[in-house]
């Protein structure tokens, strides 16, 4: 009851991360047994190929599932993700091609515009959907269809080739078996979860999602912490346009379709709530992994493509469902 | 406001007969011996504080709430409603305080919403819920309503004038207003009076709730007077005056109660001076206007709505506001958001904890911090440790019961939640604070424990704005007192002033002396 004892306790970081790592325990496990029930049932599923395959497979949702679990974390949803990544691709992909200029310009060039097109967008989905308290929903609704709109036209419906050699050979560069691509995704991630858990901006993502007039009445900015979440998310929709175009060697405006989807499931099958203020970016770690082994392992089993999509949707309402029970758990 | 025509034979025939009716919730006594009787034809008045049992005994007579013990005769024979249906059919009817309008529907829909007209094929009659309609409509006067339109395009009063509408439709023989007049404008109320005139000369029964007692005295035949649950008299309106009213609700034995606080000497410097606030629901161009010294505890009192906390909010910024000037200790001050507010050194406690105060599921310590989270970082970077201790610290300040500071807000008590608000204010050391109910739900031991926090805090030189419903609370820890009615500061009371009369007659509206207010 007394508080003098407390003093002598493990510090807070510590049973942050022992919470964190309890919540996600029971997304860990489903993706262990998964992994188990792939490397049993087929041969290749745990072939160095076959991971670096699943790796590969998995960054651009990834990348994409960062910047959504900001948005979800404020009680928003961002719909425009995979639109966006086509829009920052396309810019990206005019700037690369320009003529003239030497490869390292090139593609310096072409970073900072597809980033540039991502972030705009982010601040303009955050900039309409907090300044009149409208649901995110509408606003990247329409975001998705003006930023596809806008790719196809910049773009004159033309898919963009023939980028200098040295970035298509970033996009497939391997470290021991690792895609570099993966293992910024994974940088990504690091830094999302210390900016979540460590900063003063996290805290308030936050309580943000949980309680807006709370933090509003404590003298917060909450207006710009919002724009801030939003922003976080076209610009992770900008990387992904461009570790897209690097391991594709493409930039076509009709790339993304459904890239939100995917991204949306990341986070909500790692258990962010839908609700906001609650989940982790670890959560969304685990739950682009889940999406990802299923896919390639339900195809190495043998099931089409079609039974892979079925699958799929069962296992985000069962994440769903165990999210709803898993958070009647904690409010009893 | 035009004189009714009063029953002069107020013993006509006995309607409803209540007898010591009792309901408790859990161990909340809401009812504890309701007695008083209707009769057919007459407008009889329900008055008292908030709280005293008014809204139990209507949801008990409308069959939202059965009874405990007691008894409820209904043309002389026994009446226990056990749904709303139930009490519907036997004629009675409810206009409620918040409207149940469905408002994008037409009127014509919303008033047969209970039962549809249907044609023999089982589908909607239009053209007979138009009819309905309009014959509802036209029954109370009211031939301007379009029964077309949809019910947002109306304004407050004549929606409330179609749930009066729909309410009778069917044979009623009692209709309840609850607080019918609390959004109406001086002319839609006598617009209403007239057509409750034009129901009682039908010989519907009227049960009229209502805060105002020049209302009472305008259109009632009798008058019922709640206090703590209980009735405690019953008086024809023509036998009593308002200040006989006032003190019944009162009652005697409190009336007596003084502040037992020595009075403070105005010595301290004026900290907070504001002058023509207003908020956007104030009606009043001049606003309100005070001062506020240095460790001084200023109450406000009032009734629920008359703007307390609208004054609270807008001088924090937390709703827009207009002020003519604000200055502290001298100085002018522009607030704007509530950000503005606490780089001026002012905290404020709303009254809501769960939906503004706290962040119930994240931790004690993030909730203390929340406001200064500043001090417990650098660079952006939060320091746990000395959030922990600032946790531990103002824990300890306040007597917080609690396990870990990292348990969440939501393992606390109410008393205990209301600490970590307090703490979270107490962590920025305002030089103002502003309390919103600041004992709300908060059992008597943890209160007692408040009040001496606040009253140290004040001896230490923090100036205090409190507002309160419960008068005991606010005699206990007020320096002084304003009393609020209708968005106006009403009156001032220094502590020798203090008693529950004065105070409620001030929040009734009338100003102290012995004006009955019969207009």
């Amino acid at each position: 009851m007394s508080s003098t004892e407390n003093l002598n306790e493990a510090p807070k970081q510590k049973a942050l991360t022992l919470r964190a790592i309890v919540n996600s325990a029971g997304i860990g496990l489903a993706l262990l047994v998964l992994i188990l029930f792939f490397a049993l049932t087929t041969e290749h599923f745990l072939s160095p190929n076959n991971i670096t395959n699943i790796l590969t497979q998995i960054t651009i949702n990834l990348i994409l599932a960062v910047g959504m679990t900001f948005v979800i974390l404020i009680g928003g949803i961002d719909l425009s993700v995979g639109s966006v990544m086509a829009f920052a691709a396309v810019i990206a992909g005019k700037a690369i091609t320009l003529p003239g200029l030497g490869t390292a310009e090139l593609v310096l060039l072409a970073c900072l515009a597809g980033l540039l097109a991502g972030l705009v967008c982010g601040i303009l989905n955050g900039v309409l959907s907090a300044y009149w308290s409208l649901p995110s929903f509408i606003i990247t609704l329409g975001m998705l269809n003006i930023a596809r709109g806008a790719a196809l036209q910049v773009s004159g419906a033309q898919t963009i080739y023939s980028f200098p050699y040295a970035f298509e050979e970033f996009g497939s560069q391997l470290i021991y078996g690792v895609p570099v691509v993966f293992l910024m995704a994974l940088l990504l991630v690091a830094i999302a979860w210390f900016v979540l858990n460590r900063t003063v901006f996290g805290r308030l993502i936050y309580g943000i999602g949980n309680n807006e007039e709370a933090v509003r009445l404590a003298g917060h900015p909450v207006f710009w912490y919002k724009v801030a979440a939003f922003t976080i998310c076209g610009l992770t929709a900008g990387i992904a346009a461009i570790v897209y175009m690097a391991r594709l060697s493409i930039a076509s405006p009709i790339a993304g379709i459904g890239f939100e989807l995917n991204a949306i499931a990341a986070v909500i099958i790692g258990g962010t709530s839908l609700a906001g203020g609650r989940g982790s970016v670890i959560g969304t770690l685990l739950g682009a992994f889940i999406i990802g082994v299923l896919a390639n392992g339900l195809i190495l089993i043998g099931l089409s493509d079609f039974m892979r999509q079925m699958i799929t949707g069962l296992v985000i309402i069962i994440a769903v469902v165990l999210d709803h029970y898993r958070a009647r758990l904690s409010a009893s | 406001m035009a004189e009714l025509s009063r029953s002069n034979d107020p013993a006509g025939t006995l309607l409803l007969d209540v007898q010591n009716l009792r309901k408790s919730f859990g161990g909340v006594h809401a009812l504890s011996g309701v007695s008083f009787s209707l009769v057919s034809g007459e407008v009889h008045a329900l008055v008292g504080e908030n709280g005293a049992g008014k809204s139990t005994l209507i949801k008990v007579l409308s069959g939202v709430h059965t009874y405990d013990s007691g008894s409820m005769m209904l043309d002389g024979s026994p009446f226990e409603p056990t749904d709303p249906h139930f009490a519907k059919a036997a004629g009675i009817q409810v206009v409620h305080q918040e409207f149940n309008l469905l408002n994008d529907l037409s009127v014509a829909e919303n008033i047969s919403i209970e039962a549809f007209p249907k044609t023999s094929f089982g589908l909607l009659d239009r053209a007979e819920m138009k009819r309905r309609a309009r014959t509802a409509l036209d029954a109370i006067g009211l031939n301007d309503v379009n029964v077309n339109a949809p019910v947002s395009t109306l304004g407050i009063a004549h929606r409330q004038l179609v749930e009066i509408a729909r309410a009778l439709q069917s044979d009623s023989r009692i209709l309840i207003l609850d607080e019918p007049t609390a959004t109406l404008t001086e002319r839609e109320t006598s617009r209403l009076f007239e057509i409750v005139a034009g129901i009682k000369a039908k010989g519907v029964t009227v049960v009229f709730v209502s805060h105002h007692l020049d209302e009472v005295f305008a259109i009632c035949d009798r008058v019922t007077v709640f206090r703590n649950g209980q009735t405690i008299t019953t008086e024809i309106i023509t036998e009593t005056s308002a200040d006989g009213v006032v003190r019944h609700m009162v009652g005697r034995a409190l009336a007596e109660t003084g502040s037992s606080r020595a009075t403070k000497p105005d010595s301290g410097d004026i900290v907070l001076s504001v002058k023509a606030l207003r908020t956007q629901k104030s009606p009043h161009p001049e606003g309100v206007s005070f001062d506020l010294r240095r460790g001084e505890i200023l109450g406000i009192a009032g009734l629920v709505g008359s703007g307390r906390t609208e004054v609270l909010r807008a001088l924090f910024g937390a709703d827009p506001q207009i002020a003519e000037q604000i200055t502290l200790s001298g100085k002018p001050l522009s607030i704007k958001e509530p950000c503005n507010a606490i780089a001026a050194g002012i905290g404020f406690v709303t009254e809501d904890r769960k939906d503004e105060g706290l962040i119930l599921a994240m931790e004690i310590a993030a909730n203390t911090s929340l406001v200064s989270l500043r001090d417990v970082s650098a660079r952006g970077l939060l320091n746990f440790a000395r959030e922990k201790l600032m946790a531990t610290q103002f824990g300890a300040q306040l007597k917080l019961k609690y396990g870990k500071v990292t348990d969440p807000a939501s393992s606390l008590s109410g008393g205990n939640q209301q600490k970590v608000v307090l703490a979270k204010w107490l962590a920025q050391a305002p030089t103002i604070l502003l309390l919103d109910e600041p004992t709300r739900g908060v059992d008597v031991g943890a209160k007692a424990e408040i009040y001496a926090i606040l009253k140290d805090l004040a001896e230490k030189g923090m100036s205090m704005i409190v507002v309160s419903s419960e008068l005991p609370e606010l005699i206990t820890l007020a320096d002084r007192m304003l009393v609020m009615c209708e968005n106006r500061i009403q009156g001032e009371l220094s502590p020798d002033q203090y008693n529950q009369e004065t105070i409620l007659k001030l929040a009734y509206g009338q100003d102290g002396n012995s004006k009955a207010a019969i207009s």
